[in-house]
């Protein structure tokens, strides 16, 4: 794959050890199965999916907090394992969901942001100042905001520490795990604005990872739909909105309630069986839950379609022709 | 239509905080009325003082409080238990909290039928077994004898759904009933809200921060904010043509599909939700308000738009056409 790729996995896969209670032997269950992408430096990957798809599991291996199974993730060109830490922290680095739960409440803001600085061990005390200082504004937090304690800042002003400490040692990729899910809509609205200028003015790649559709389409330039461990479709993100091509991705668009009255409640035909990472169905791994599914998608794992539209995984698309790239 | 429910001059105030200020709410039978805001406007308290359920130390004040043509604004707690679960009931945003984990689903359902009515064991049992059939769970047999934690979330706020309805409430009031769960189960959900409510006549009182959820579910809306309603209308109404300077920033803040390209910004409101203490008067919203002037710190006017379209705002309705014009 090309040279720009800021993240790349190859081959992607993370088993964890489950036990089922006293006596019966552990299960093993595939969080993240066989996954591979690159992510152009400066654009934004997204990933959707229902919980328990694997989506913060892949944001974790991302992010070398977990060892893969089998594979390999590359950042900037190299490969993460056997990296060492400080230099990872360099490169990469976490917004998570709860900025409380995320930050220290013991320790002041400015103490906060420039934790990442002082684990270097490599800057000067006035270069640490002057960083902190420079990603506060950044973020729109003022100097006096810097000197309180996170319980006295909204859940906004929270979040935007969590995105200054992950700034302030200037990586080139973040990977954001819903980062805006905790937060109110005018508050989401400010966040999502600012990982946008922020995108824009640094150079930034994204992974970012949402259960919120809407918010997917208005920040990604790419989307990966997730199904129990699997990426089942990748397109950019305009073509995956105009026309998804896996039943799976259709079936999560049209669970979107956007705010457009007489609609009605759509029905997204899945039915009332819900995914289990520990009991993954042979053949499909979506077949028991899919409103089209054909008798051999019980038996016989879908082939990959790689083609100009994107990357999906489906029998039918397999049958149907392409369809016209929007 | 009948009001089921009608709620004058709501106030409640907690320690030093006034969370409720003059909210007035009706929710007709088979009507669906969705309260909309963001946290800490004071939606929850006003949902929680009309079950009677407001936190120790809260006091609430309020001219009318009927439900079903009686008047229980002076109900004790004894009247208001043996309201509670029968001809009220209420149904919360994560069901997990609101499930004991140590009983069975269908000991924590029948006890409902057994306390209220006294209905024998095996005629509860097969009530609930019917119930949880009727919001789509199947083999409700092997779900009665099922804890809550071998249950995933969305079969949970089914179980939720099926024990508010054990003793056929008139009115259900359902607190970001879909909020903790996935898209795809959150559309399951909602879809049997909305067959429930035709089938059984259900008076809805719902709780959301989501306009996508009040768009497609609701009859009636009121825009909450720092404890008041600031505007209330029928649905098509209110996002056809929003009047209200919070309600509007609130709905070009929701990212839609197609509707701003990726490279614009979003619409936001700056600021925070504030704190408002008792003495507090004038405008709630008036410091994060674009179209804010003097007389907003003064009383303000609550003002019709058009029929069931109140407005609560010292802007003349139809500001928005005229300045557009």
């Amino acid at each position: 794959m090309s040279d720009a790729a800021a993240i790349e996995v190859r081959g992607l896969r993370r088993e964890f050890r489950v036990r089922q209670g006293m006596f019966a032997p552990p299960k093993h269950v595939i969080a993240v199965d066989d996954v591979s992408f690159a992510v152009p430096a400066g654009s934004v990957l997204g990933v959707v999916g229902e919980s328990g798809c694997g989506k913060s599991t892949l944001a974790r291996l991302i992010l070398g907090l977990l060892e893969p199974t089998a594979g390999d993730v590359l950042v900037d060109g190299q490969r993460l394992s056997g990296m060492d830490r400080r230099a990872r922290a360099r490169l990469i680095q976490p917004v998570f969901q709860d900025p409380f739960a995320s930050l220290n409440p013991k320790r002041r803001i400015r103490d906060i942001v420039s934790m990442p600085l002082i684990a270097q061990g490599s800057f000067g005390r006035a270069e640490i100042e002057r960083r902190v200082d420079e990603a506060l504004d950044r973020v729109g937090l003022s100097r006096d905001q810097g000197t309180r304690f996170p319980a006295q800042l909204s859940g906004g002003q929270r979040q935007r520490v969590a995105i200054a400490r992950a700034l302030v040692l200037r990586p080139r990729i973040v990977v954001c795990d819903e980062p805006t899910s905790a937060l109110d809509v005018s508050v989401q609205a400010q966040i999502l604005n600012l990982l946008a200028e922020l995108r824009r003015d640094l150079g930034l790649t994204y992974l970012f990872i949402s259960h919120n559709l809407a918010v997917v389409e208005h920040i990604a330039s790419e989307v990966a739909v997730m199904y129990l461990g699997r990426i089942v479709e990748r397109t950019e993100s305009e073509a995956l909105f105009a026309t998804p091509r896996h039943p799976y991705t259709r079936a999560l668009l049209a669970s979107v309630l956007t705010p457009e009255p007489g609609l009605g409640v759509p029905d997204v035909g899945l039915g009332d069986i819900m995914p289990d990472p520990a009991n993954i169905p042979p053949g499909c791994r979506f077949h028991p839950r899919c409103p089209v599914a054909l008798p051999r998608c019980s038996t016989e794992a879908p082939p990959l379609v790689d083609d100009a539209v994107g990357l999906v995984e489906c029998h039918l698309v397999d049958v149907e022709a392409a369809p016209a790239h929007a | 239509m009948t009001a089921l429910l009608e709620v004058r001059d709501l106030r409640v105030t907690i320690g030093s905080t006034a969370a409720v200020r003059g909210t007035s709410i009706t929710v007709n039978k088979g009507e669906t009325h969705c309260l909309v805001g963001e946290s800490g406007c004071g939606k929850s308290i006003s949902a929680l003082s009309v079950m009677g359920l407001l936190p120790r130390g809260s006091k609430r004040e309020t001219t009318t409080l009927r439900f079903a043509g009686e008047e229980i604004g002076s109900f004790g707690e004894k009247q208001m238990e043996r309201l509670r679960g029968d001809r009220m009931a209420m149904i919360f945003q994560e069901p997990m909290t609101s499930l004991n984990p140590a009983y069975t689903v269908g000991s924590q359902m029948t006890e409902v039928l057994r306390r209220h009515r006294g209905t024998p064991r095996a005629q509860a049992v097969d009530r609930a077994a019917e119930l949880l059939a009727r919001v789509g769970i199947t083999a409700p047999g092997l779900r009665l004898g099922q804890y809550p934690h071998q249950l995933s979330g969305g079969l949970r706020q089914r179980v939720m759904i099926a024990m508010a309805l054990m003793c056929d409430p008139e009115l259900l009031i359902a607190d970001e009933p879909t909020t903790a769960l996935d898209v795809t189960v959150q559309a399951q959900i909602l879809r049997l809200l909305a067959t429930l409510q035709k089938e059984l006549g259900l008076g809805i009182l719902l709780i959301t921060h989501d306009l996508g959820v009040v768009a497609r579910i609701a009859d009636r809306v009121s825009v909450m904010y720092a404890g008041e309603v600031v505007e209330s209308a029928p649905t098509a109404a209110l996002f056809a043509a929003p009047e209200h300077p919070y309600t509007r920033g609130l709905l070009t803040c929701v990212p839609v599909p197609g509707k701003v390209r990726r490279d614009e910004p979003l619409g936001s409101i700056p600021g925070v939700v504030p704190r408002v203490s008792p003495g507090f008067t004038g405008c709630g919203f008036r410091d994060r308000c674009s179209q804010a002037h003097a007389a907003c710190s003064g009383t303000i006017p609550r003002q019709t738009v058009s029929d069931g379209h109140e407005l609560l705002c010292t802007l003349a309705p139809g500001w928005v056409a005229r300045e557009a014009a």
